[in-house]
């Protein structure tokens, strides 16, 4: 069974604390992410997540734009008091008050990770990494650029792009020498081969 | 002073970084900075946002004078060279002393790290050879009442918005080094050793996380603001 992931947008420290706490209290839950005020929310976009859990008065034109951009793939809940009318051009599956108490907390997000799973029928197999990908990773580790391995495999830069994201999701490496080691480890290339295309 | 250390070990080499050294009795949090010509406040932000990740108060910590900001970011990055990374480089060596199953991929190890010393070297060096000097000389330029031109030809030549292009995340490698260990180093380790080179690395880890939030969220905005003051000065004239 995969986490349920939080992002928690609020600027007030003590309601931050206070909520994660409760979400904590939670097995398979982990808040990934917290935002103290609406300027970072730019790279909102660079996570993935199933809820995000937002102060409605952070909510400005610009963050307005974002949150949309991003809804569709994550479920969002209000944290405010009880008399905050909510904007209706966004989609709340749900909302905290915060004259809850803890338990009416728990409540909610329970059922709300439970209907997620009923949904997300996500295996959680670690993911093997195929034979292509496995090419384009020992050209990575010899040094090869991505245009060059695009050129010597006859696919597009972006193909490679695409395998390198998703060779590192996979492995949990990111940068070249990292995969290098992990190209030796495997026997994927020989130790005495590295660097041995650029001259 | 001492429940801060009590509370979190970790807070230790801050301390040190603030020139603090060990041995104040009971003397509260404040008197031991005053003796040690340590800002209070500043060091407070400084101490707690280095102990619990979420505490980042980024607007207060822009309000003291860039040369506190840069002072404390010198002295830590001396610590990661003077301290942390041979640390690191004796844990590694003495790895490949002790294991005779796979030496040849803790050569590897030692490898990866010492580029990634290099790289740390680099990084550091070029923020204290070009950044934090910009900084100063715009602090002054800022606080001076004169308008001095020479401020306008540095500010041609660079700007904080290029350290911020630039800044490159130095964190990413010594995560991977310790997937690599956890994932894929085939076993027999030296669990022992293994775990305290873990430990190290995580720590050295969150340690730059911290400083380098302090570089892209306090310093950057800071010189952002007096760069675009100082501009509208000269307009004005
Ligand atoms: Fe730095
Ligand atoms: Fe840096």
């Amino acid at each position: 069974m995969c986490k349920a992931t939080f992002i928690i947008i609020e600027k007030s420290y003590l309601i931050r604390k206070g909520l994660i706490s409760i979400i904590e209290k939670i097995p398979n839950t982990q808040v990934i992410q917290q935002f103290d005020n609406e300027d970072d929310l730019k790279i909102l976009v660079n996570f993935e997540s199933d809820f995000i859990i937002i102060n409605p008065n952070l909510l400005n034109a610009n963050t307005l734009e974002i949150i949309k951009k991003i809804a569709k793939n994550i479920q969002l809940i209000s944290l405010s008091e009880k008399s905050i009318v909510l904007t209706k051009e966004l989609e709340w599956t749900a909302q905290i008050y915060l004259e809850d108490t803890q338990n009416s907390i728990l409540k909610k997000l329970n059922t709300l990770i439970g209907n997620r799973e009923t949904k997300n029928v996500k295996s959680e197999v670690p993911e093997e990494i195929s034979k292509r990908e496995i090419d384009i990773l020992k050209n990575i580790a010899l040094g090869y650029s991505n245009k060059e391995i695009a050129d010597k495999l006859f696919i597009s830069t972006h193909t490679v792009v695409t395998h390198r994201k998703n060779i590192t999701r996979k492995l949990g490496i990111k940068t070249v020498p990292g995969l290098t080691i992990y190209a030796i480890l495997n026997k994927i290339i020989d130790i005495n081969d590295t660097g041995k295309s650029k001259s | 002073m001492a429940d801060v250390i009590h509370t979190n070990y970790f807070t230790l080499s801050v301390l040190n970084r603030f020139g603090i050294e060990l041995g104040f009795g009971d003397k509260s949090v404040e008197e031991v900075c005053k003796k040690n010509n340590v800002d209070v406040d500043f060091f407070l932000e400084i101490v707690n946002a280095f102990i619990d990740k979420d505490y980042f108060p980024k607007k207060h910590l822009q309000t003291f004078p860039v040369k506190l900001i840069t002072d404390y970011l010198q002295k830590t990055h001396d610590y990661y060279h003077k301290l942390k990374v041979p640390e690191i480089e004796n844990l590694i060596e003495e790895m490949v002393d002790s294991c005779y199953t796979q030496k040849e991929n803790i050569v590897l190890l030692k490898k990866f790290f010492n580029d990634y010393k290099q790289e740390l070297l680099n990084h550091t060096h070029r923020e204290e050879e070009v950044v934090f000097p910009y900084t100063l000389a715009l602090e002054k330029a800022y606080n001076s009442e004169e308008l001095d031109n020479s401020v306008i030809e540095l500010m041609d030549t660079y700007s904080i918005e290029i350290f911020q292009n630039e800044h490159d995340d130095i964190e990413e490698k010594l995560l991977d080094l310790r997937n690599i260990i956890i994932k894929y180093l085939p076993q027999p380790k030296n669990s022992k050793l293994c775990n305290k080179l873990l430990y190290e690395l995580f720590n050295l880890e969150q340690d730059i996380n911290d400083h380098s939030r302090i570089e892209e969220k306090v310093l950057v905005p800071k010189i952002r603001e007096m760069e675009k003051i100082i501009t509208k000065r000269f307009t004005k004239k």
